[in-house]
């Protein structure tokens, strides 16, 4: 099932698909470039427990190993508070979209635009026409998103791959480990 | 009024000769109304373009592209990916624009053929000068009519000058998204107003026309309850399960049993809006439940005889009756499912051929005999069907989950991408529960029995594994009780434009949702707590009753029906849409004395900066959904759809922090004032019901709002946002214009919060517009 192609199988047609990314230092390297990287959290990251493993933590991790704010679209903002991450702020998925397009947007510190997009926890569907927006209309070539659910999203510039829960959480927690300097 | 003269001869025997089918039309007379004309009746998209281009400048549209391609004409298909442009010249914008347009041009179409069909039909049994009587309470009966064509009907015959209008205009906007028209894509945009207009006009008529003809209650905030649900049914009887929205053969249905004295004999249960309408002629009728309950209730093997009209009704239900040994009679010519039409044939002899096998199922496209065959074919079918057993044993469960190869094929298929593989895991072991965990989250579309490669009938099997679950539906639901009063508008006019009321708050369209239907029923629940005026109607009006509070109770037996605070309305079909818009139009005429008659951009304006409305789609999924959310845009109206509601493939949002934008006029000085962004958006899709509610919540402030009402809507946005989000809202300094404005309790905290974000008093705007024209001209 470690495929590149839609999960939801009727999620097509595109003429621009993302790049898959299978290797976990891959996944590493992109989140280490960008330079103003936001990650934007959705209330299904939920179901991606596996476990004890909470995939909160895991993404929280994410975050402070490369500095990036943290976007919470809904309730589980009090669950990032109450672990102490600062850089988090609450807003919905569709605002924060309208607002990544947008060349002016300042980020929410006011301090420049974002270069990286990450998402996660979003309905597939939902998720897939709110990519396929900033595919479109993001304005300018150096912006770029990347997707870490277990599930390819064509319309994303960086994708992981189709992957059970199991495996996802290993790949994650490897690519903490490549971003801490812990592994290769 | 002006409308046409028609004289129609149907049968004319003279000493000169015989006449039939005869029908002239003369010009068009003129009748007092005592309300003078407005500037546009009947408009084109044209003269309501700049109010449409204000609306689109504050809403910007936020496109979520469905696919990078066009693939309308032979050019293509184009690659419409970033900048790039079809052969056509259209671009990415234009083309979502213009694909948003073609769904509103199909919804707006279905809902005003089906007005056509009901008012011709009626027209035909009651005459054309039947009476719109609805009631004595309501003397304002057409806002819609009134405000966009400049109509006052007084009979049934008065319908149709504006069904030609609205044919005539739906056709011109039709022709619009053909290729090498309109190229911009917020004329598309404007283009999908106008639309949406015409639709909520549409459906007006089609409500009015079945109110005063069939007698449906009136404006009845005690209209009865009636059941609801899956195990309501006395399965010891032949069923008849009537599905659709035209309810005119089902009326038929329950004439014949009245009139043959068989009403015990038999059961008639309803499916989507047919059944909503069914109820609203007689109590005896029962609701199944949504549009989503079609193939779980037909799989379950009950019903012996089902009856399709239209729309919404899903188009294998032919198939699925075969599997249960039911027969199928279809209705509507929109919909005749490749059965033969024996509308003429004797009803016996069609009764015989269906029981018989002969053919599976019959067209027959005059209600008035559908009743018959229906009743009779029932009556003989049920003892055939007696020992039809259409659920499985759970020993046949377990062993078709065996079959199971757990390719996951199931999971990419479903919506939800609920967890089918590891239920069908579990009941390999032995272990059912898990299968019927999936009934609270399933639509029941049954993509996933189509993915699977060894046709495992994966919905059937979770339907025997939650028997128990569909067998204990037994709920109540207020039967739709049509318009708002005129003086229920006048009791709360004031206090909905003071905002002392904190809202209206509409949950409306179909039942596609992503959690399942208990999110609709705690937003629901969550409204009335705090005294907003809730309005339902359609799928939306049946899924809230689906659950029950502590005490048993739906939330129809709990909050009474009346158009007041703390209020649950239910208006009926998705046609009685309209009655929930016309309230807004009836609040500027009947409570600020606004001109009605056609006087678009006044009223829109009025209700746009002064009436706290916002509609809730959350399970939005047909082009018709698609059109009743553009007739609220028109009318200044937000819409929040659920998750699945992004596939419209654009929203139409404001951005709070550009000042700009959110200025008005005040209507006495002509001073223009920043009145904060109230209302936010026009359209916007909820991830989670905790964001709608509280979205919906500040959708509600409006500019008029006065100082005790921004109050307490403040309360409650500050209230919720703290209850779900833990803190409050950072855009809070925005929607305070003066300290009085601060909820006393709340007044330290907020104070606090406020001097943070370098908040400074401002003017509050009692008479806001964003009509420069107006200025001076209105009060």
């Amino acid at each position: 099932m470690m495929r590149a192609e839609p999960w939801q199988t009727a999620e097509v047609p595109y003429v621009i698909k993302s790049m898959p990314a299978t290797e976990a230092r891959r996944v590493a390297a992109i989140l280490k470039a960008a330079r103003r990287p936001l990650i934007v959290v959705g209330d299904r990251i939920r179901t991606y427990r596996v476990g004890d493993t909470d995939p909160l933590d895991l993404v929280l991790e994410i975050a402070r190993a490369v500095n990036a704010t943290v976007n919470v679209t809904g309730p589980l903002i009090v669950e990032v508070r109450k672990r102490g991450y600062e850089k988090a702020y609450l807003m919905p998925l569709m605002e924060v979209i309208d607002r990544l397009r947008d060349p002016e947007w300042k980020g929410h510190d006011g301090e420049g635009r974002y270069d990286l997009a990450v998402f996660i926890g979003f309905p597939y569907y939902f998720e897939w026409v709110a990519l396929n927006g900033l595919k479109h209309f993001a304005p300018d070539r150096g912006f770029r998103t990347l997707t870490l659910d277990p599930h390819y999203q064509p319309n994303s510039t960086f994708s992981l791959v189709n992957m059970p829960l199991e495996k996802w959480v290993e790949f994650i927690k490897e690519v903490i480990g490549i971003l801490k300097g812990e592994s290769k | 009024m002006a409308r046409r003269l028609r004289i129609r001869l149907d049968e004319l025997k003279t000493d000169l000769g015989q006449i039939s089918g005869f029908e002239l039309q003369v010009g068009r007379i003129v009748e007092e109304w005592e309300e003078p004309e407005g500037p546009t009746p009947m408009p084109s998209v044209h003269q309501l373009r700049d109010w449409d281009h204000i609306l689109l400048k504050r809403y910007k549209p936020v496109y979520l592209p469905f696919c990078d391609l066009c693939c309308l004409c032979t050019y293509g298909k184009c690659d419409l990916s970033r900048d790039k442009r079809g052969v056509c010249g259209l671009d990415m914008a234009g083309q979502q624009s213009r694909i948003v347009l073609l769904a509103c041009c199909i919804g707006a179409a279905t809902h005003t053929a089906h007005a056509r069909e009901l008012v011709d039909e009626l027209i035909k049994k009651y005459g054309r000068d039947h009476p719109i009587d609805l009631g004595s309470e309501v003397f304002l009966e057409a806002p819609h009519m009134r405000l966009v064509c400049g109509i006052k009907p007084r009979t049934l015959g008065d319908l149709e000058d504006a069904l030609d209008y609205l044919e005539m205009e739906i056709c011109k906007m039709l022709a619009s998204t053909h290729t090498g028209q309109e190229g911009d894509n917020i004329d598309f945009e404007s283009k999908v107003l106008h639309v949406g207009m015409l639709d909520h006009v549409g459906m007006e008529i089609a409500d009015i026309a079945q109110i005063v003809a069939l007698g449906f209650p009136k404006a009845d905030p005690e209209a009865p309850l009636v059941d609801i649900g899956m195990g309501v049914v006395d399965q010891s009887k032949p069923v008849i399960l009537v599905i659709g929205h035209n309810v005119l053969p089902s009326t038929s249905i329950i004439d014949y049993l009245e009139e043959s004295g068989l009403y015990d004999a038999v059961e008639v249960c309803g499916l989507c809006c047919t059944a909503h309408d069914i109820t609203r002629y007689t109590r005896r009728a029962k609701i199944i439940g949504p549009m989503s309950w079609e193939i779980r209730f037909i799989r379950t093997g009950v019903p012996d005889v089902i009856v399709l009209d239209e729309q919404c009704v899903k188009t294998d239900i032919p198939l699925e009756a075969r599997k249960i040994g039911a027969v199928v009679i279809a209705t509507s010519e929109k919909a005749m499912h490749g059965f033969p039409d024996l509308t003429d044939e004797e009803p016996d002899k069609v009764v015989e051929k269906l029981v018989n096998g002969e053919i599976p199922g019959v067209y027959i496209h005059d209600p008035e005999r559908v009743g018959e065959i229906a009743v009779k074919a029932a009556l003989k079918v049920a003892p055939k069907r007696a020992r039809f057993k259409a659920l499985p044993s759970v020993e046949e469960v377990v062993s078709q989950a065996k079959r199971c190869r757990e390719c996951y094929q199931c999971v990419r298929a479903c919506p939800h991408n609920l967890p089918i593989t590891e239920a069908m895991r579990a009941a390999k072991k032995g272990d059912i529960s898990k299968l019927a965990d999936l009934y609270d989250y399933c639509l029941t579309c049954a993509r996933c029995e189509k993915a699977c490669p060894v046709d495992i009938p994966i919905v059937t099997l979770m339907l025997k594994a939650s028997e128990r679950k569909f067998r204990e539906e037994k709920f109540k639901i207020r039967v739709g009780r049509g318009p708002i009063q005129d003086t229920e508008i006048r009791k709360v006019g004031q206090p909905i434009v003071m905002g002392e009321i904190p809202g209206v708050i509409a949950f409306v369209g179909c039942p596609n949702y992503s959690y399942g239907g208990r999110d609709v029923y705690e937003m629901c629940q969550e409204f009335l707590k705090r005294n907003y005026i809730v309005t339902v109607s359609g799928c939306a009006a049946m899924t809230i009753a689906m659950y029950k509070n502590a005490e048993g109770r739906t939330l129809y037996e709990e909050y009474p029906g009346v158009f007041d605070a703390g209020g649950l309305v239910n208006v009926g079909s998705c046609v009685a849409n309209a009655h929930i818009s016309g309230a807004a139009i009836k609040i500027a005429s009947i409570f600020a004395k606004r001109r009605l008659r056609a006087n678009y951009k006044e009223i829109a304006d009025y209700i746009h900066t002064r009436v706290g409305a916002c509609g809730i789609a959350w399970g939005a999924m047909s082009q018709k959904a698609a059109a009743i959310a553009s007739g609220f845009w028109r009318l200044g109206i937000p819409v929040i759809v659920g998750p699945h509601g992004s596939k419209y493939r654009r929203m139409l949002m404001g951005r709070r922090e550009n000042e700009e934008d959110w200025y008005v006029y005040d209507a006495f000085t002509g001073e223009r004032v920043y009145a904060g962004p109230v209302p936010e958006h026009l359209f916007y899709t909820a991830e989670t019901k905790e964001e709608a509610i509280v979205m919906a919540v500040k959708l509600c402030m409006r500019a008029s709002d006065t100082t005790k009402g921004r109050q307490i809507k403040l309360t409650n946005y500050i209230d919720l946002h703290k209850k779900f989000f833990g803190t409050l809202p950072d855009d809070l300094h925005l929607f305070v214009r003066r300290e009085a404005d601060i909820p006393i309790t709340m007044k330290e905290e907020v104070l606090e919060f406020l001097k943070k974000k370098g908040w400074k008093e401002r003017r509050e705007v009692p008479n806001p517009t964003l009509l420069k024209e107006l200025v001076g001209k209105v009060r």
